[in-house]
C-alpha cells in the first residue's frame, strides 16, 4: 500500500511542515483524500498530492515527505510543483518569496537521479494589464492582477500512470477563478452562530450551490469554515477532484482541480462548464497537464476555449503550450469576462 | 466461559471489533434487543483516514457507555461490507432497534459527535 502505510503521526509531520491540519478525510480502495484547513492532501500508494491556499509553506513538506518515503523503501521518480500568481506576493514566507527561490529550494532537495528538469512561467493569454508590450521588461514587476502559471517539473523517466492502460488519455485540470459573482459567493458564508458542525454546513453548501452535481457519482468530503470559506474533495474510483472557496469580496477566489479522461467530454467540458456556472467569475485560468504531444495539447486548449465560449463573452482565446522533459505537456489559458 | 465474560466486560466503554460473522451477528442481535444506539465503524487497515479517526472513536466509546460501538474491517468481513454497500472508508452506520437511522461517510469528527448526540436522546 506504499505511502498509504504512513502512520497518521508521520503524515502529521508532513502537514505540520506546511502548517495545515486535517479537518475531515475519506478513503477508498485506491487512495485517501484529506480536507485540510483550506487545503487538500491526496495519498495514493505511489503518489502524493498536496494543494494549499494562502500563506502556507507548501514546499517545506517535500524534505519530510522524501524522508518518510525513503523509510518505506520508496524512491522518488517525479516531482511537480505548479501554482498561479500570488494574490498577496509580499505576504509569502520563504521559500515562496519568488518562483526563482522556490525552484532553487526544490533543486537543492531533490535527488540527482531526477535528471529531467524544467522550470517555466507561462504568462496569461488575455492581457488585462495593458503594458504587455516589448518595452524593456522590468522582470521584478509583477504583471498586475493578471495570472501567470508557474510550473516546475523534475522526472526520472517517462511517467507511469495509476491507470496505466489509458495513461496517455488522462489529464489533470487546475482552474483558478477570481472575482466571483457576489450573489453566488454569498452561498459560502455561514449563518452567524449557527452552532452546527463544519461538516454538516459543508454538506448543505455542496447541495445548495450545485457542487454536488459536478460529478454525481463521486463521494464528497466537504467542510464549511467559520465564518466563511469552503473546501471539498471527492473520490471516484482512482480519481480525485477538489474545490476551495474564499468568498470574501475584494479578493474572492475559487479553485477547482480534477483528473479525467480526454476521451470523455463529461470529464473536461462538462465539469469546466458546471464549475464556472457555480462561481461565475470575472477571470479564469485553466491549466491542463497531459502526457500528449504538442498538437494534441493544442486540441485540448481549443476544447477548453469552446466549452467556455457560451458562458462568455471572454477576452483571451489563445493558449500557451509547454513541453516538459519526461513530464508531459501543460496548456495554459486565461479568460477575462467583459462585464457590461 | 472466560471469553464470554471478557466479551461482556468489554461491551461497555470500548469499541468492539467483530472479527467473524458470528461475532457480528451476535453483537447486532444484542444491540437490537437493548434499544441502545449502535454505531458501526466500517474500516480498513490500509485506510489512512480510518487511522486518523480511530483514537477519536475510542474516546467517544469511553465517554458514552450507553452507546454500543462496533468495528468491522471490510477485508475481514467482506460479505458484511458488501451487504451494507460500503464504498468509502470510514463509514459509520447508526442503528436503533435493528434499523439504520443515519450514517456518516468519512472521518468527520464533528458530524460524528453531532449525530451521536442527536440519536442518543431520540
Amino acid at each position: 500500500m506504499g505511502l498509504r502505510r504512513l502512520d497518521f503521526s508521520e503524515l502529521k509531520q508532513v502537514l505540520d511542515a506546511v502548517q495545515c491540519s486535517v479537518v475531515s478525510a475519506i478513503g477508498n480502495a485506491h487512495f485517501d483524500a484529506y480536507v485540510l484547513s483550506e487545503s487538500s492532501l491526496f495519498v495514493y500508494p505511489k503518489k502524493m498530492i498536496i494543494k494549499t491556499c494562502g500563506t502556507t509553506q507548501l514546499l517545506k513538506s517535500v524534505p519530510c515527505l522524501l524522508s518518510h518515503a525513503d523509510d518505506l523503501g520508496l524512491a522518488v521518480t517525479r516531482c511537480r510543483y505548479t501554482r498561479g500568481s500570488f494574490i498577496f506576493p509580499k505576504a509569502q514566507p520563504f521559500p515562496h518569496t519568488s518562483f526563482r527561490e522556490e525552484v532553487m529550494y526544490l533543486e537543492d532537495i531533490l535527488p540527482a537521479h531526477l535528471c529531467f528538469r524544467k522550470a517555466c512561467i507561462m504568462p496569461p493569454t488575455c492581457c488585462t494589464s495593458s503594458s504587455s508590450s516589448s518595452s524593456s521588461s522590468s522582470s521584478s514587476k509583477p504583471p498586475g492582477h493578471s495570472h501567470s502559471w508557474h510550473v516546475y517539473s523534475a522526472s526520472h523517466a517517462p511517467e507511469e500512470s495509476e491507470e496505466s492502460s489509458s495513461s496517455s488519455s488522462l489529464f489533470t485540470v487546475e482552474i483558478c477563478m477570481t472575482e466571483l459573482d457576489r450573489g453566488l459567493a454569498r452561498g459560502f458564508f455561514r449563518r452567524r452562530g449557527d452552532g452546527r458542525s463544519g461538516d454538516a454546513v459543508g454538506s448543505e453548501m455542496t447541495a445548495a450551490t450545485g457542487i454536488g452535481r459536478i460529478d454525481k457519482d463521486a463521494i464528497v468530503c466537504d467542510y464549511a469554515f467559520d465564518p466563511c470559506g469552503y473546501s471539498m474533495n471527492t473520490v471516484h474510483g482512482a480519481r480525485y477532484s477538489t474545490i476551495h472557496v474564499t468568498p470574501e469580496e475584494g479578493y474572492s477566489y475559487a479553485s477547482f482541480e480534477c483528473v479525467g479522461s480526454l476521451h470523455n467530454r463529461k470529464d473536461l467540458e462538462q465539469s469546466l462548464q458546471r464549475v464556472v456556472s457555480i462561481f461565475r467569475p470575472a477571470t479564469i485560468s485553466v491549466a491542463v497537464s497531459t502526457d500528449v504531444d504538442g498538437d494534441a495539447a493544442d486540441r485540448v486548449a481549443a476544447r477548453v476555449a469552446a466549452a467556455l465560449k457560451p458562458m462568455g463573452p471572454w477576452t483571451g482565446n489563445g493558449a500557451r503550450v509547454e513541453d516538459f522533459p519526461a513530464g508531459g505537456t501543460v496548456t495554459f489559458q486565461t479568460f477575462t469576462h467583459r462585464r457590461k | 466461559m472466560a471469553a464470554t465474560a471478557a466479551a461482556a466486560a468489554a461491551a461497555e466503554g470500548v469499541v468492539i471489533a467483530c472479527h467473524t460473522e458470528e461475532a457480528w451477528n451476535l453483537q447486532l442481535q444484542k444491540g437490537n434487543e437493548s434499544n441502545k444506539l449502535i454505531v458501526v465503524d466500517f474500516t480498513a487497515s490500509w485506510c489512512g483516514p480510518c487511522r486518523f479517526i480511530s483514537p477519536i472513536l475510542v474516546d467517544l466509546a469511553k465517554k458514552l457507555p450507553n452507546v454500543t460501538f462496533l468495528k468491522v474491517d471490510v477485508d475481514e468481513l467482506k460479505s458484511v461490507a458488501m451487504d451494507w454497500a460500503i464504498e468509502a472508508m470510514p463509514t459509520f452506520m447508526f442503528l436503533k432497534e435493528g434499523k439504520i437511522v443515519d450514517k456518516v461517510v468519512g472521518a468527520k469528527k464533528e458530524e460524528l459527535q453531532e449525530k451521536i448526540a442527536k440519536h442518543m436522546t431520540n
